[in-house]
């Protein structure tokens, strides 16, 4: 036997229960994310969690990495960590917005689409006309 | 003297250091596989957090689960490709067995799986494009928005694609015989990868 010749002894009764783990966290995120009332900050908590928790199961039980070596497992958090870098420096430059860059917010959540959120781009256009 | 020489060459061989051991246990291609993902991955996030960065900055942004999207088509696609990963892992496990027989049935279930979602998908484009969306406007008035929509589920969309043509191409492989099981693992790899980005792009695109 090889080395990469692992024996998965993962059984399909696992893979049914992950598949229904899945299923239930799929819904858990829908009804977070459709449920209108719930502070932004604690939704996209709540929402980060539930993903995070999805991407641990189908990493463990689909691809196997509960089985593999840890150098591999370590490698596979490359992404997530250099990620959460490129995110913490972007997101310090949403805090100062130059105004040069902004309009008036007329309708955060454009309830009224056709009306309101082009009211928004017509007046970002003709703000942008300003600076040229 | 020669006798110390030799325990001291059979010491250093036996240590990790001595070749013949690959540090992280697992085939070339199946590594070189986990490193295209990890390549991959970081594209995605690349594309997902510049989405959440267009979107602080702009000045409005649409409600999509209430007012553009169906909760139900997305939630449907989601399901679809779960347990279309669901199904190749067995498909692997059967692979793994020397079961080739049941591979390719289990193969053929997620390619049919893959094919509904990429259909999915195209009915949700045509009726997104229908409305008037385009890369560089939309009725919601928001530019950034569709811009966003197109590249990040565009990507996904050619991922999943590719992910079919590679299960098509080791299912047709294994029915005439030339039959691997490592590289049925890394089809299943890289189509859990695929399920892996969705469930990225229906918390942080679709519900948030």
């Amino acid at each position: 036997m090889t080395t990469h010749e692992h024996a998965h002894p993962t059984g399909y009764r696992q893979y049914f229960t992950t598949w229904l783990w899945l299923l239930g966290m799929t819904l858990l995120a829908l009804a977070i994310g459709y449920i209108e009332g719930i502070p932004g900050t604690i939704k996209t908590l709540l929402l980060v969690g539930v993903t995070l928790a999805k991407i641990f199961l189908i990493g463990s039980i689909f691809m196997h990495l509960k089985s593999e070596r840890v150098n591999l497992i370590m490698l596979t958090f490359s992404p997530l960590v250099l990620a959460i870098i490129l995110f913490t420096f972007t997101s310090g430059e949403t805090r100062n917005n130059d105004s040069t860059h902004q309009v008036e917010n007329i309708s955060p959540k454009c309830k009224d689409a056709q009306r309101t959120c082009r009211s928004v781009e017509v007046k970002a256009e003709g703000h942008s006309e300003e600076h040229k | 003297m020669e006798s110390t020489s030799l325990a001291e060459q059979e010491r250093i061989l036996a240590s990790d250091w001595g070749g013949g051991k690959s540090p992280f246990g697992t085939s070339w291609s199946k590594f070189m596989m986990w490193i295209f993902i990890i390549s991959d991955a970081l594209t995605f996030a690349g594309f997902l957090i510049a989405y959440g960065f267009m979107r602080k900055i702009a000045p409005a942004w649409p409600n999509q689960m209430h007012d553009v999207f169906s909760p139900l088509l997305i939630t449907f696609m989601t399901f679809v490709l779960i347990s279309s990963s669901a199904v190749m892992a067995m498909a692997v496990s059967a692979a793994r067995a020397h079961d080739p027989k049941a591979a390719v049935k289990y193969i053929a279930a997620t390619i049919f799986g893959g094919a509904i979602f990429l259909g999915c998908q195209v009915f949700e484009w045509y009726h997104f494009i229908s409305e008037g969306a385009t890369l560089t406007k939309n009725p919601w008035g928001v530019p950034q928005f569709s811009a966003a929509f197109f590249v990040i589920t565009g990507f996904h969309g050619f991922h999943v694609f590719s992910g079919l043509t590679i299960l098509a191409i080791v299912a047709l492989r294994a029915t005439f015989g030339k039959y691997s099981a490592d590289s049925v693992e890394n089809a299943g790899l890289y189509w859990h990868f695929v399920d892996v980005v969705w469930v990225f792009v229906f918390a942080f695109f679709y519900l948030m």
